[in-house]
């Protein structure tokens, strides 16, 4: 058994049920019921030494109408990164925040809830973020149809074919 | 003063916006002097800034033409948009360019600011950049080479020098449009802390399109607006500038 699994083998006595698979030298992927993730993280973090949320991503199922969240972990003990991966629903699109286990949570969290609408319990902060002059909706969801809202909201300017001719304009 | 040909002193009405010989003498020394000092403010949100550095150290040598870079807006002469611009980064550079002082250029650099460039099909990017900011001169390209900077820069220089490049004045006297186009994405409520009609009736660049319907809201924040109601309401009185008692109050 390599050094990676040695500090995972707490983790994974206490919570029998993850499927754990190893998909690189470095690199851990854990699937991860949706209730069990705060468990796994705290586990995580106080038993393996997983001490850096890295990042919280989201990705958009419109097929099973679902997010999945990506919690990327990193150990400067074993040098090894853990994406766990969990699914929500759509409705109500609503998840727990770590901001009590990971203080930097609060912007990974901000930017989802941003970015895709999911609301996080217990995050303290979730106002704009990027998209201050935002008003649409969430605009990284597969639902939003950016090149409609591009081609409503802005106009274009046609090509001139004189303009390839003289550079300059004839100014120059 | 009576404009009898018979009776009159003066045969003709002295318009108010004409310069004398000497003023516009004076004018083309300070065209001719300015187009050689000019200082570039940089907003370098997008990838353009890359080639900055090449165009103002060694290599190109900006300096040689009088150039250089300048940190603060308010001593700035040329604001170099240098690629996209998000809503966001927008809002900031309406602000920059409202603090710079006139006479004001600005130059888009890149595709993007001409047309949206690479990111067209962005929802936070802007596509024309003129029509938020009255622009001088574009670069087209993604990226332009430094000689093309330069080739702008020649070309900006030798349009200030002849006293062409005027389109900073177009923003006073279109300020209704181009607040109208801030705000159908800034809101209805957006307004800059700068107070540009203040600065348009200062340089005697109110035109009939500096106040409408857009401008509406900044009533309240300035009362002597109220004293350009005159000019307001007649599109044909319009050419009648305000007099400097307004501006003193």
């Amino acid at each position: 058994m390599n050094r990676e699994l040695e500090s995972l083998d707490a983790v994974f006595r206490e919570m029998p049920d993850l499927k754990v698979e190893h998909t690189g030298p470095r690199r851990t992927r854990i699937q991860v019921e949706a209730d069990a993730l705060p468990t796994l993280l705290e586990l995580l973090k106080g038993r393996a030494g997983y001490l850096h949320l890295s990042a919280i991503s989201c990705v958009d199922w419109p097929d099973t109408e679902e997010f999945e969240l990506v919690y990327h972990l990193w150990s400067y003990q074993v040098s090894n990164l853990i994406s766990a991966h969990t699914r929500i629903p759509y409705d109500p699109g609503r998840y727990v925040s770590v901001y009590d286990l990971h203080a930097p949570a609060v912007y990974f969290e901000r930017d989802i809830h941003e970015m895709f609408g999911v609301w996080f319990e217990g995050c303290p902060d979730q106002e704009p973020f990027i998209l201050t002059e935002w008003q649409g909706p969430p605009p990284m969801r597969k639902s939003f149809d950016t090149v409609a809202y591009v081609n409503d909201t802005f106009e274009w300017r046609e090509y001139q074919p004189e303009w390839a001719n003289d550079p300059s304009g004839g100014k120059g | 003063m009576s404009t009898d040909p018979n009776q009159a002193v003066a045969c003709r009405t002295v318009d108010a916006e004409e310069r004398s010989l000497l003023g516009r003498v004076l004018d083309r020394i300070a065209d001719h002097c300015r187009a050689r000092s000019l200082f570039v403010l940089h907003y370098c949100t997008g990838c353009g800034a890359i080639e900055l550095p090449p165009t103002m150290t060694s290599r190109f040598d900006l300096e040689r033409v009088g150039m250089q870079p300048m940190v603060t807006p308010r001593q700035a002469d040329i604001l170099l948009i240098t690629g996209y611009l998000s809503v966001k980064t927008l809002k900031r550079v309406v602000m920059t360019y409202e603090q710079m002082q006139g006479p004001k250029y600005v130059i888009g650099l890149g595709s993007c600011t001409i047309n949206g460039g690479m990111y067209w099909n962005s929802y936070a990017t802007i596509k024309l950049l003129d029509r938020y900011i009255p622009v001088d001169n574009y670069i087209a390209g993604c990226m332009p080479r430094p000689e093309a900077i330069q080739q702008v820069f020649l070309d900006l220089m030798g349009r200030i020098d002849r006293g062409e490049a005027q389109a900073w004045k177009d923003y006073y006297r279109r300020y209704d449009w181009y607040l109208g186009q801030q705000q159908q994405l800034f809101g209805t409520n957006w307004q800059a802390p700068t107070d540009v009609v203040g600065e348009a009736i200062r340089y005697r660049l109110v035109g009939e399109q500096t106040l409408g319907s857009h401008t509406a809201h900044l009533e309240r924040y300035a009362p002597y607006y109220d004293q350009l109601g005159i000019i307001r309401p007649e599109p044909a009185r319009m050419k009648a500038r305000p007099q400097l008692e307004v501006v003193s109050r």
